[in-house]
């Protein structure tokens, strides 16, 4: 976060090599991938080598380089990081295919080897196969794309799209892609595998599959809603984009298939996560939930380019909100356990009951369970509500007025679960059993929940400077033809 | 290129056209989708994607191709590279499994549900 | 900025609660809502009441909060504002007090929910900026859950979850409906204003949450947007106040929630819903609010009558005065919806009223149930001679509730009635109007047919309350057996009669229902300009409609000058 203070321009930094349709999201998503990023480092110290790191954290050994046998794990986390933060700069379909595949190839790995249990590597063979067939979905997508266009550079097929439309090829090829990268995000129909992977894996590299594929899949999702271009008009005269009376108009297809699944999204996740009783489960479906509120955003596009009005400002800062409250959440499942097992992991908390007392046993993980899952309500005046907020405006700002009703209902029945999440480690008294949770031996796990539960209130009441970085962010660049529209009077 | 692509190719080429290349590829990616979504044989499911990705490849190369343009064909070698991990992978996956169940049936693995 | 520190005050109690010692904890918090009343009694002194229809304390200017948003901490209140502002601050110290024999275990938490609560419910009233209001009224559900779930009764969880769950549904729609209207805002051209437009609304066509805002904006919309914004907020605030068929929350949450949890539950809580209705709902749709102004009644006259008579079949006295609760706010609702003068001024000084009242039968029955540990009207009786002083307090605050001439609630109830009464249009009150003109008959949409039908909920309202009464305070004395002398091993033994301090909880009370009811000029008088104000946008509406709509309005209208 020091970044965020130090260097002031962030916002309007650009790559030279970076994409040109949404040039100020490089910036924003380098500096809000590596904020998180830090976050999640210190949740998975110990996920791995868990008896050398435990003999470290307790002072009972120092840091030797060489007997750190399992280090791939945290390369494989760093080379995801940067698949990351290369899809933001994406400026090709094949860059982007790339960019995307490096993000979720090393994750597929940090699954299976995040425990010792069968059931990571179930998770991980499961995440596997249907992240496979997504990726084959969407670079079919692209393929189709190319082929329609001619031109694998967003740029040119923004300009080809504007000045002769979508042909059939290319149509086909977006809504492909869409669906592919509905995978990435965990949109229906592309969830099913979330809420067993989320299960499988530990809690915090869940915490990690959260945040880190979910963003990717929504950058990229911007990058080709922003190469349709928002101000798509069929009816327009050859060469002039009309910015539609709405503000915003993807093409009719693209409008509805988006439409659905966000509003299909949201619905099936909250409604399977009211079902759930474990903890994990009950996030995982959540944020399923999150990503359907977030394509609200997409669809509702860059409006009038205000932060209020921008959907896509609206999903860029959601996107870190979510990640930081997310972390939260998850921190608290990874802090504590309810014992050993034999080959050493922790055995975690599973279930909400396993919650209960932890108000009175760990008030500091109660308090940030709290404050995160409240925050995930979308309870002001915390961080989730002013991310929420600008998905509202921008929406209705778009038209999509009947979208919000089903997002305001759908936070409405996330109240229930999340209300389970956020109280019963207060209200609920824990029966003295052996499996009372205790603290997990690595103290900056605990760290990273805390300062995600401060960043969680402090960036909602401190907010102003990043949304305003946000609004530079989500800026959608004029592209040729829009140019020469303007110049002609 | 249109020197190379003149002289370079028998004549019975010169019939077949961008449709029949996107014919064989788009049957291709749909016997890939349906083989993956029907079999429960591990193996036989990572190659289902094997063969999708394969499609898209083809797909390129023929729209380059048919574009003139170099990007496809690009694109083809990025995607075995890919493809190649992917397998590298997957195989490594399956290895594991097999060596915990004796098994290559997806159905084996049904520890969570929920 | 004093109105700031009016919040924040409870606020930094909360926090010194939370990190002080157990023992310490009734004592920081009856010294933090104590600072938080007086502070209240100078912004009373402060307050210009001549004019009482603007907003001021706010402070020079607004703090910036979320610029990009749109959002600023611009505080300021009017006569109204300032009004239900000081029954919050007056029922702080009162539920600290009320708590001190009731609340044994987790004090700490108990009264830093307390104080946060108190916080969110000032802002509520302070608020200029939408935002700023919907952060505190949401806000407010987080302390009233944990003091429901963690100090009720025993059914306490499933009440406070149903709280929860009831109240926040309702307020995301009232949030959608506020958002559509700022986005109507942000996409005025200004260049289509005046300029002397551009000057009073510097924030048109930007995004923007400031009340004023909006209010103009609000007049962009067609009368179709305007019903849905109406139906959107009325949602919102109607599980709040509650209207009819939202309310079934209320009586489960009264029933299952802690004394003081009850009284502010009672006393403040619902009022933010139809404190929403007359600042928002008025402001930002007056052409649907005329139009549906009968429909709305009619809602809430079900409301009076429904609630009167499940209360008569009620045997739990918590549950009795909870549903009496549901009859009141639809008396203090139909009154608002009269939209005119008497109605408005009634319903207003009827929130007052009904907080001071009904807050005070809540900590009666509370005091109650500390000593015999049962509401049920079936095990208790014939108090009077066992417990004459609570008695005396318990036929008082239940007159001033019946509303009984001399006391507070029979000025507002009856100010209301007469206000539905007076505002009579054809439809719904056809056969009355066609015996000839009506005397002091102002343009409105209900009519004397309301008044009637509510005006019978008023007589079934004294009849269980009274019946209720008779049966706890004379009649054959019952006292029940188990819980005679069986208090907790924890509990403070109480004396049978109220001690010295609860005596000094309901006095304050209690001379304010005598006051405002014997005199309730002065309230009146500050209520004046701000209903005025309110009613202007309505009478906008009224005065752009076709005059003579049907024979018998136009015959009406000849007689009304």
């Amino acid at each position: 976060m020091l970044s965020i203070t130090t260097t002031p321009a962030w916002g309007e930094f650009t790559f030279d090599a970076g994409q040109a349709l949404l040039p100020g999201m490089v910036g924003y998503a380098k500096v809000m991938i590596a904020a998180v990023g830090l976050l999640l480092l210190m949740l998975m110290a110990g996920t791995v080598d868990r008896t050398d790191e435990e003999r470290i954290a307790a002072g009972r050994a120092s840091f030797d380089p060489l007997r750190s046998n399992r280090a791939e794990f945290y390369a494989f986390f760093l080379f995801s990081l940067t698949g990351l933060m290369l899809v933001a700069g994406a400026d090709t379909l094949l860059w982007m295919f790339l960019a995307l595949e490096l993000t979720s190839l090393p994750t597929y790995i940090m699954v299976a080897i995040s425990t010792q249990r069968n059931r990571s590597r179930e998770a991980a063979v499961k995440y596997f196969f249907l992240g496979a067939l997504g990726a084959a979905v969407f670079l079919y997508g692209f393929t189709l794309i190319y082929g329609g266009c001619g031109t694998a550079r967003l740029n040119e097929i923004h300009d080809h799209i504007a000045l002769h439309g979508i042909n059939t090829l290319t149509m086909a090829g977006i809504m492909l892609s869409l669906l592919g990268l509905g995978f990435k995000i965990a949109a229906v129909p592309m969830h099913f595998y979330t809420p067993d992977v989320y299960e499988g894996a530990a809690p915090q590299v869940s915490a990690f599959l959260a945040f880190v594929p979910k963003t990717a899949g929504f950058m990229a999702i911007l990058l080709l809603a922003a190469t349709i271009g928002w101000t798509y008009d069929p009816g327009a005269v050859k060469g002039v984009i009309r910015a539609s009376e709405h503000g915003t108009q993807l093409p009719e297809a693209v409008r509805v298939l988006l439409w659905v699944m966000a509003a299909m999204t949201m619905t099936v996740g909250n409604i399977l996560a009211v079902l759930q009783s474990s903890v994990k489960r009950i996030l995982a479906y959540s944020s399923i939930a999150h990503s359907g509120y977030m394509l609200v955003g997409v669809i509702a596009g860059p409006g009038d380019g205000s932060f209020t009005g921008s959907g896509v400002g609206a999903v860029l800062f959601y996107l870190m909100a979510y990640g930081v409250m997310n972390v939260g959440a998850f921190a608290v499942l990874a802090a504590l356990e309810r014992g050993r097992r034999d080959d050493g992991d922790a055995i975690e908390i599973e279930t909400v009951d396993d919650l209960r007392g932890l108000w009175s046993s760990h008030p500091r993980m109660a308090l940030v369970m709290l404050v995160c899952n409240l925050s995930l309500l979308g309870m002001p005046p915390l961080l989730g509500f002013f991310g929420k907020l600008p998905l509202f405006t921008s929406a209705i700002g778009a038209g999509e007025v009947p979208l919000v009703i089903v997002l305001g209902v759908n936070s409405a029945i996330a109240a229930y679960y999340y209300l389970r999440l956020a109280f019963v480690p207060m209200l609920e008294n824990a029966d003295r059993g052996a499996g009372a949770p205790r603290a997990a031996p690595f103290r900056s796990r605990e760290i990273a929940g805390l300062l995600s539960a401060a960043g969680v209130i402090a960036l909602a009441v401190f907010g102003a400077s990043i949304m305003k970085r946000v609004e530079a962010a989500a800026k959608v660049s004029p592209t040729i033809a829009e140019i020469q529209a303007t110049a002609t009077p | 290129m249109m020197t190379l692509a003149q002289s370079g190719f028998p004549e019975v080429m010169s019939q077949v056209t961008l449709a029949h290349y996107l014919f064989v590829s788009g049957a291709m990616f749909t016997i890939g989708l349906v083989g993956f979504l029907t079999r429960r044989n591990l193996i036989i499911m990572f190659l289902c994607t094997e063969l999708m990705f394969q499609a898209a490849g083809i797909a390129l190369v023929a729209f380059g191709r048919f574009h003139l343009d170099f990007t496809g064909q690009t694109f083809v070698i990025f995607v075995l590279t890919v493809a190649a991990a992917e397998a590298a992978m997957a195989l490594a996956l399956v290895v594991l499994l097999f060596r915990r169940r004796e098994s290559l049936d997806a159905e084996a693995w049904r520890e969570m549900r929920g | 900025m004093i109105l700031l520190v009016t919040i924040l005050i409870p606020l930094l109690a909360a926090l010194a609660v939370a990190l002080a010692p157990e023992t310490r904890a009734k004592s920081i918090a009856m010294l933090g809502t104590c600072v938080a009343l007086v502070l209240g009694g100078y912004l009373a002194l402060q307050f210009p009441w001549d004019h009482a229809g603007e907003f001021h304390l706010g402070g020079e200017k607004a703090i910036e909060w979320l610029p990009s948003l749109g959002i600023s901490l611009s505080l300021g209140v009017d006569g109204v504002a300032l009004l239900l502002i000081l029954l919050t601050l007056l029922l702080g110290p009162i539920c600290v007090a009320a708590s001190s024999t009731a609340i044994t275990s987790r004090r700490r938490s108990y009264y830093a929910w307390l104080l946060v609560l108190q916080a969110a419910m000032t802002g509520v009233f302070a608020a200029r900026d939408i935002v700023v209001f919907y952060v505190c009224f949401e806000f407010t559900l987080v302390p009233m859950f944990v003091l429901i779930s963690l100090w009720g009764s025993t059914n306490r969880k499933r009440a406070a979850v149903k709280f929860f769950l009831y109240t926040f549904t309702g307020s995301v729609l009232a949030l959608a409906a506020i958002v559509y209207v700022a986005a109507v805002n942000a996409a005025i051209d200004p260049a289509s204003l005046t300029s002397l437009e551009r000057g009073l609304h510097p924030e048109a066509g930007r995004w923007s949450f400031s009340i004023d805002a909006l209010t103009f904006a609000a007049g962009h919309l067609s009368s179709a947007e305007q019903a849905l914004v109406m139906a959107g907020l009325m949602l919102g605030f109607a599980v709040k106040v509650p209207l009819f068929p939202f309310h079934t929350w209320l009586p489960l949450a009264h029933t299952e929630a802690p004394t003081a949890g009850s009284v502010i539950l009672a006393g403040v809580l619902l009022k933010l819903g139809t404190y929403g209705i007359y600042r928002f709902v008025f402001a930002f749709a007056p052409m649907a609010v005329v139009e549906y102004a009968p429909l709305v009644a009619l809602v809430c006259i079900v409301g009076i009558l429904y609630g009167g008579l499940i209360c008569w079949v009620q045997t739990d006295v918590k549950k009795l005065v909870a549903y009496s609760s549901v009859a009141h706010l639809g008396f203090c609702v139909l009154g608002m919806f009269a939209l005119n003068g008497a109605g408005l001024t009634g319903s207003i000084f009827y929130m007052i009223n009904h907080g001071l009242s009904t807050g005070a039968l809540f900590l009666l029955i509370g005091m109650i149930y500390e000593r015999y540990h049962t509401r049920s009207m079936k095990e208790l009786g014939g108090l009077a001679a066992k417990m004459p002083i609570w008695s005396t307090f318990m036929v008082f605050f239940t007159m001033a509730s019946v509303g009984l001439p001399g006391l507070n609630g029979f000025v507002s109830e009856f100010l209301c009635l007469l206000g539905a009464f007076q505002a009579s249009s054809a439809w719904g009150s056809g056969l009355w109007g066609s015996a000839g003109a009506m005397k002091g008959a102002t343009l409105g949409e209900l009519g004397p047919w309301y008044a009637l039908i509510a005006g019978v909920g008023m007589v079934i309202g004294a009849i269980y309350l009274l019946y209720m009464v008779g049966r706890i305070v004379w009649g054959k004395l019952v006292e029940p057996h188990a819980h005679h002398d069986g208090h907790d091993a924890h509990a403070p033994v109480l004396p049978k009669d109220l001690c010295t301090r609860e005596i000094a909880l309901l006095l304050p009370l209690a001379a304010l229902c005598i006051g405002l009811g014997v005199y309730p000029k002065p309230v009146l008088q500050a209520l004046e300009e701000p209903v005025r104000f309110s009613l202007r946008g309505i009478d906008d509406v009224r005065a752009a409609r076709p005059v003579a709509a049907t024979p018998i309005e136009a015959a009406r209208v000849e007689v009304t000058p």
